[in-house]
């Protein structure tokens, strides 16, 4: 996969930059791609314990036209990477990519030495923006991240981040 | 056990030159290699120690009227999995029977094909459960099963060229 | 019911429902040969999560593959633990003390519960109905919560060993599961028999939908719920006991009318009866050692061993095969969806195709465990 040069907007503004940056943050429409056990804990995090809604993300979208981040939530395998990149594609800018759990992130517990078909972390397809590991990574681990995502859109943390002591 | 004794005998008349014995004595320490070959049989095994009332060894050959006495006396299909003997340059079928309800008998019936040229014929026309299991065993060991209705690759893309249990396989 | 039409053949066009798909609960494909709305032809195509379990099983010993057993199916994650480790036990004779045994019944049945719950909530997804799912996954956070403070793990737990369990219960788990059973039985009768079961919509939606004949399920070797949907008693913790099952007194939901209502019902059942199991068990549980004698290095005798466990989606089975080595040689992971899935295409032919999505969400998919 190569990189490509993506053209940054010709027209940029400051202050709504701004304005629309946060309004992309805080509405983050994810793709339902739940392949895996990592799936569940993404499920989980739409229950009412964990509610993703709070963040504006609970609007899981089935068509990669309509959102804005895909949870790769799961292995990726030899069969199906075409399926992924053909849906990374489609999706329409700006767009957003969290590798959710080990396998998306380096081939988890699947990196083995007779590895003969998983592909060893999403970002050998396409760009990923916020890793969060875990076997499956907790709901919270899931909504840390994608406040990890509206950071990096629009520059400020939501909440300040806690220290333990 | 009526059901283990009837299953018993309708088998043991595939195999009519050796009469059925009890399970041989475990050797001390002995691998499956040390062990003397065993011929074509029905053997009764422990349950409780291995999880198989009946081990039949048969023919290729005979697999097809194997499955039929099994459809007959009312059991199903429940695996099929292949095994490869790299060091006796063998690949084993090893099929699991077992009865939905009722009397309780596990059987497994195994069979043993030469490496270079693994063919063994379908029994998919007996029990439909086969269809996927063989197509699985094909796709991991590369035995060919003759009569199978859509003989291709099952969990493996369609384009793969290797068949990754056989134990010479290293990507 | 839809009265079943005169199936055109030669207008008929192909409907990928594709790996990428709300219903299909994980990466299923299927290949619909379709006329109009009816399905002709139902082709499920598998592989788009296979993980290589079996190999796996052969390059590690034992104990390195017991962390894969759960991430085949992570919904009722601790019997495939189980199933494991009684096959290896078988092959290495090693004893489980019985306060391990009672252990593992508790926490495989929470388990059960937890599992037909989210199949509960991601069938009703499925079916359009948004709200069961919240309802649900609050009754089942309680579980992972009670489960998390033994194992460690709220999903895919590798909680057992060979020889019993790698840690004990408390008193604050065996009040907090004596409260969750007292909280749930007064939530099933009011929030999923009176909201969803006797519901008119989903009455209509699935009754009378995807008929399974008891001889299609001995054909197919379909287990568990699916079977019992269809009339057949046939329950392995009941035909074929293991672990310390022969001492309580639970029942077999066994249902006749071979629909997706009947295999709806035998899962809501079996909630109850596993309910009555963990009381009898929490009751009865002994004291002692949570551990039996295990070697540190297992190189169980050459053989050909099988066990089977009832999980929540029919009968597990391991065929290991050992050659003496501190490997596995062989190790065959029967899967009940595999079997269970695989009457979907003599099933699914003449169905429309929003009654073949309700019959697909009641045989209760996992497609991980499918692929392995």
């Amino acid at each position: 996969m190569g990189t490509e040069n993506v053209p940054t907007s010709i027209v940029q503004f400051a202050q709504l930059d701004t304005l629309l940056n946060l309004g992309r943050a805080n509405s983050l429409w994810p793709m339902t791609f739940g392949l895996a056990c990592c799936a569940i804990e993404m499920m989980c995090t739409g229950g009412s314990r964990y509610d993703i809604s709070r963040f504006g993300a609970e609007v899981f979208r089935p068509s990669p036209r309509q959102s804005d981040v895909m949870i790769v939530a799961g292995t990726i395998n030899k069969k199906l990477e075409l399926a992924v990149k053909t849906l990374y594609d489609q999706m329409s800018e700006p767009k957003w990519v969290i590798a959710m759990g080990n396998c998306a992130i380096s081939g988890g517990p699947f990196k083995v030495k007779c590895n003969y078909n998983v592909v060893e972390g999403a970002d050998k397809l396409f760009p990923v923006d916020v890793y969060i590991p875990g076997c499956p990574p907790r709901p919270e681990a899931l909504l840390e991240g994608i406040m990890t995502l509206e950071e990096k859109i629009t520059g400020k943390r939501r909440w300040p981040r806690v220290h333990a002591g | 056990m009526e059901i283990q004794e009837q299953t018993r005998i309708a088998l043991a008349e595939l195999f009519p030159a050796i009469t059925t014995v009890d399970a041989p004595p475990v050797v001390e320490g002995g691998s499956q290699d040390e062990a003397p070959p065993r011929a074509p049989g029905v053997l009764v095994t422990d349950f409780a120690g291995c999880g198989s009332h009946l081990d039949v060894l048969c023919r290729p050959d005979q697999v097809v009227d194997v499955a039929r006495i099994m459809d007959g006396q009312g059991f199903f299909l429940e695996a099929v999995s292949g095994v490869d003997w790299i060091d006796r340059h063998q690949l084993e079928v090893i099929y699991d029977y077992n009865r939905l309800g009722g009397d309780h008998c596990r059987v497994m019936v195994r069979t043993c094909l030469p490496r270079t040229e693994p063919v063994v014929p379908t029994i998919s026309g007996v029990f439909p459960a086969a269809d996927w299991h063989e197509r699985e065993t094909f796709d991991f060991y590369g035995i060919q099963f003759q009569g199978h209705p859509n003989p291709i690759r099952i969990l493996l893309p369609e384009d793969a060229d290797f068949h990754p249990l056989l134990k010479d396989f290293m990507p | 019911m839809t009265v079943p039409i005169q199936l055109r053949h030669d207008e008929t066009f192909v409907l990928n429902l594709g790996p990428q798909h709300p219903a299909t609960h994980g990466v299923l494909r299927v290949k619909l040969t379709m006329d109009g709305e009816y399905i002709v032809k139902a082709e499920p195509v598998l592989g788009y999560v296979h993980r290589m379990h079996e190999k796996m099983a052969e390059g590690g010993t034992f104990v390195q593959f017991m962390p894969n057993t759960a991430r085949m199916d992570y919904l009722h994650a601790l019997a495939y633990n189980h199933g494991y480790a009684l096959v290896v036990e078988k092959a290495a004779g090693i004893e489980v003390p019985e306060r391990a045994e009672y252990i593992r019944v508790i926490t495989v049945e929470l388990n059960r519960i937890a599992s037909h719950l989210l199949w509960w909530a991601a069938f009703l997804l499925d079916l359009g109905g948004f709200t069961p799912l919240l309802y649900a996954f609050d009754d089942r956070e309680k579980i992972i919560d009670l489960l998390e403070r033994i194992t460690g793990s709220r999903l895919t737990y590798s909680y057992m060993r060979f020889g019993g369990v790698c840690n004990d219960i408390d008193d604050e788990f065996i009040t907090g599961t004596r409260d969750f059973i007292k909280r749930l039985r007064g939530r099933l009768p009011r929030l999923y028999h009176d909201l969803v079961t006797h519901n008119i919509i989903l009455i209509k939606r699935i009754k009378d939908i995807g008929f399974i004949t008891a001889e299609q399920c001995r054909r197919y070797g379909a287990t568990g719920p699916v079977a019992r949907g269809s009339g057949i008693n046939y329950d392995i913790r009941k035909n074929e006991p293991y672990s310390v099952y022969p001492e309580f007194d639970f029942d077999v939901p066994v249902f006749e009318e071979c629909d997706s209502m009947a295999r709806y019902m035998v899962r809501l059942q079996e909630i109850e009866q596993s309910m009555r199991i963990i009381e009898q068990a929490l009751d009865k549980l002994p004291d002692g050692p949570i551990m039996g004698k295990a070697p540190k290095m297992l190189k169980p005798e050459a053989g050909y061993y099988y066990s089977a466990v009832e999980t929540a989606r029919g009968s597990l089975g391991h065929r290991l095969v050992c050659d003496g080595g501190k490997n596995p040689y062989k190790l065959k992971l029967r899967s009940p969806t595999f079997s269970n899935l695989s009457l979907y295409g003599e099933v699914a032919e003449g169905m429309l195709l929003a009654d073949a999505l309700a019959f697909m969400g009641s045989l209760d998919l996992v497609i991980p465990e499918i692929d392995r």
